[in-house]
C-alpha cells in the first residue's frame, strides 16, 4: 500500500515530471497542485507537450522522471528504497478507472452502438451487468443531450455527437478527475459549441479536470487555472483571470495578445 | 424585378427548352470492344462445336459417378480436411501475428522467420516432409509428463502419422504462415486511438485486445480470410500425393481403373465448385453480419 505523499485535499499532484522521446525532452521539470474541483487549462504552441502531460497523468505514456499522485496515490509506479518500479498491467488498469479521459479525435469503439460505447467500461472493467450499467449510461446519454442516438453507431453522428458521447463514457466510471485532451479542436465552431456546454456543465460539478485546448473560450469562460506551456516546460501558473488579464511571462504575454487579436 | 420582366423571363426559357428537345442525341458506341465480343463468341462456339462432334463427355458416365459413395465422401474428406486446416491455421496466424506485433525482438523474429520459411516453400513440398522425411527423422514418438511415470504417447512415427495427420500439420502451417500476415494487417489497420481509449477506461490488455482490436480488426481479416479458405479448399488436393483419400485422390484411382478420365475430372471440378460457392456464400454472409465501419 502507498502512503499518501500529499494532501488529501490534493486531485492531482505533478512532482517534476520529465519525459524524453529520443535524446529530446518533451517535458521537463513540470510541477504543479491541482486542488480538488479545480477546472486547470494547459495552454501553450502546438508541441508544448499539453497532451503528452495528459497521457502520462494516466500511464498511457510511461514519465522518465518525477512522479504523479492522484488522490494522494502514486500513478503508475510502486515506490521501494527510492526506487520506483513500474506496476503490473493489472494495477495501472485499476488507477485508470478513477481517471476518465476525452480524445481530440474521440475514439468511440468503431464495432459499437452508441449505448454500448457508453456501457463499455462499468460492463467490462467494473464487472455490471447489463441492465445495471443501461441504467447509468441511458442517464448519461440524456445528461449529454443524446438519448435518442442510444442505438446509432459512431459513424452515423456528427463530430460533436461523438464527442459528447465520448464524454458520457468517460464519466460513465464515475471519474475522479477528468483529462480532456483537445476535445473541440477536431470540430467546427458550431459542433464545439455543444461540446463546449457539456463541459461547462461539468466544471460547475465540481469535477477535477485538466483541459489542454488551443480553444480561449474554453480557457477564459471557465477555467479557474491556466498552465502556460512552452517547449515542454511550464513557463506560467497562473489563475485564469489574471492570466489573460496580465500575464507575466513574456511568452505568455505574446501568445496572449496574439490569442485575443484572432478572437 | 417587376411581374412584367418576370414573365419576360419565363418566355426565353420555355422557347429555349422547346429548341432543345427536338434534337437527337446518339452516344458514341464502343465499337472496338463489341467487334472483340463477336470474335471471342465465335470461338467459343468453335469449341463447343469441336467437343460435341467428337463426344469428348459420355454424360451418362458423369451422372453416374457425381453421386457415387466414393466420391460424396472424397469431397467429404476435402471439405473436412479444408476447413479444420482454415480453424488451425487461424490459431497458428494469430499467434504469428501477435508475435509480430508483441515489440519483443525474439518473438518478432521468429515469427518472420516462420512466415519466410512456410510461405517461401512450396505446399506439396511441406506435405511430403511432413509425410515421409519427419518420420524418417524422428522414428519413434515418446511423449511423456515430465517428472512423472505416465506416457501418454508411444509408438512409432510412422503410426502416429497418418496421411490425415499429415495433410492437417502440413496445410495448417503452411496456411498459417499466410493468416498471420493477414491478421498482422488487420490488427495494424485498427486505429491506435481505440486502444488508448479502451486503456483509459481502465481495460487490461487482454481485454483491450478482445474487446476492442480483434472485433474491429476482424471486419478488416474477413474478406481476405474467405479467400483463403477458397484456396485453402482448393489446395487440399495437394494431400492426394501423400495418400490421403480426399476429391482429387478418389477420382484417380476410380479412373486409372476405368479410364474415364474426363468425365471424372469433370464430377471432381463440379464438387470443387460447389465447395467454393459455399465458401463464398459463407465469407458474403459473415461480411454481411460484421460491416467494416
Amino acid at each position: 500500500m502507498n502512503v499518501p505523499n500529499s494532501l488529501p485535499a490534493c486531485a492531482v499532484d505533478l512532482v517534476g515530471v520529465t519525459k524524453f522521446r529520443g535524446t529530446q525532452a518533451v517535458l521537463r521539470q513540470v510541477s504543479a497542485r491541482i486542488p480538488q474541483g479545480q477546472v486547470v487549462a494547459l495552454l501553450g504552441p502546438s508541441g508544448a507537450g499539453k497532451s503528452t502531460l495528459l497521457r502520462c497523468v494516466n500511464h498511457l505514456e510511461p514519465i522518465d522522471d518525477g512522479q504523479i499522485f492522484v488522490e494522494g496515490e502514486l500513478i503508475a509506479y510502486r515506490e521501494r528504497n527510492d526506487i520506483c518500479f513500474e506496476m503490473s498491467d493489472r494495477d495501472v488498469s485499476r488507477q485508470r478507472q478513477r481517471i476518465g479521459m476525452v480524445f481530440q479525435s474521440f475514439n468511440l469503439f468503431r464495432h459499437m452502438k452508441v449505448l454500448d460505447n457508453v456501457m463499455s467500461g462499468p460492463r467490462y472493467v467494473m464487472g455490471q451487468s447489463r441492465s445495471q450499467a443501461e441504467h447509468t449510461a441511458r442517464a448519461l446519454l440524456e445528461r449529454v443531450g443524446l438519448s435518442e442516438k442510444a442505438g446509432a453507431y459512431p459513424h452515423q453522428l456528427s463530430g460533436g455527437q461523438q464527442q459528447r458521447v465520448a464524454i458520457a463514457r468517460a464519466l460513465a466510471m464515475s471519474p475522479r478527475v477528468m483529462l480532456l485532451d483537445e476535445p473541440t479542436s477536431a470540430l467546427d465552431p458550431e459542433l464545439a459549441q455543444e461540446v463546449i456546454a457539456v463541459i461547462r456543465q461539468l466544471a460547475s460539478e465540481n469535477i477535477t479536470m485538466l483541459i489542454a485546448t488551443h480553444e480561449m473560450r474554453l480557457a477564459r469562460d471557465f477555467a479557474d487555472r491556466v498552465l502556460f506551456m512552452v517547449g515542454g516546460e511550464l513557463v506560467e501558473d497562473a489563475p485564469a483571470r489574471r492570466f489573460f488579464d496580465d500575464p507575466q511571462h513574456a511568452r505568455s504575454k505574446q501568445f496572449v495578445s496574439r490569442h485575443s487579436h484572432a478572437a | 424585378m417587376t411581374m412584367k420582366s418576370v414573365a419576360q423571363a419565363s418566355a426565353t426559357v420555355d422557347d429555349t427548352h422547346s429548341r432543345q428537345t427536338r434534337k437527337r442525341i446518339v452516344h458514341r458506341r464502343a465499337w472496338g470492344s463489341w467487334i472483340f465480343a463477336g470474335v471471342v463468341l465465335g470461338l467459343l462456339v468453335a469449341i463447343v462445336d469441336a467437343a460435341v462432334s467428337a463426344h469428348v463427355v459420355d454424360a451418362s458416365v458423369f451422372a453416374n459417378y457425381l453421386f457415387s459413395r466414393k466420391i460424396l465422401e472424397g469431397a467429404g474428406n476435402s471439405l473436412l480436411l479444408g476447413t479444420v486446416a482454415l480453424f488451425a491455421a487461424g490459431a497458428v496466424g494469430l499467434i504469428a501475428a501477435l508475435m509480430r506485433v508483441s515489440g519483443n525482438p525474439v518473438l518478432a523474429t521468429l515469427s518472420s522467420v516462420y512466415v519466410y520459411l512456410f510461405r517461401g516453400t512450396p505446399m506439396l513440398i511441406q506435405l511430403i516432409f511432413w509425410f515421409n522425411a519427419f518420420p524418417l527423422m524422428f522414428p519413434q514418438l515418446h511423449v511423456a509428463i515430465p517428472f512423472t511415470d505416465h506416457v501418454l504417447i508411444d509408438g512409432p512415427m510412422t503410426e502416429v502419422v497418418t496421411p490425415w495427420i499429415a495433410a492437417l500439420i502440413g496445410l495448417s502451417l503452411a496456411e498459417g504462415a499466410y493468416m498471420a500476415e493477414i491478421i498482422r494487417a488487420g490488427l495494424r489497420a485498427v486505429d491506435t486511438g481505440q486502444r488508448d481509449a479502451a486503456c483509459a477506461l481502465g481495460m487490461r490488455r487482454g481485454q483491450i485486445l478482445y474487446r476492442v482490436v480483434i472485433p474491429q480488426a476482424a471486419r478488416i481479416i474477413l474478406p481476405a480470410a474467405g479467400n483463403q479458405y477458397i484456396l485453402l479448399l482448393k489446395s487440399t488436393s495437394l494431400a492426394s500425393a501423400i495418400g490421403y483419400l480426399e476429391l482429387l485422390r478418389v477420382t484417380t484411382d476410380i479412373y486409372s481403373a476405368n479410364f474415364r478420365v474426363v468425365e471424372l475430372l469433370c464430377v471432381a471440378g463440379f464438387w470443387y465448385l460447389v465447395m467454393t460457392a459455399f465458401a463464398t456464400a459463407l465469407q458474403m454472409l459473415l461480411e454481411r453480419l460484421y460491416p467494416h465501419r
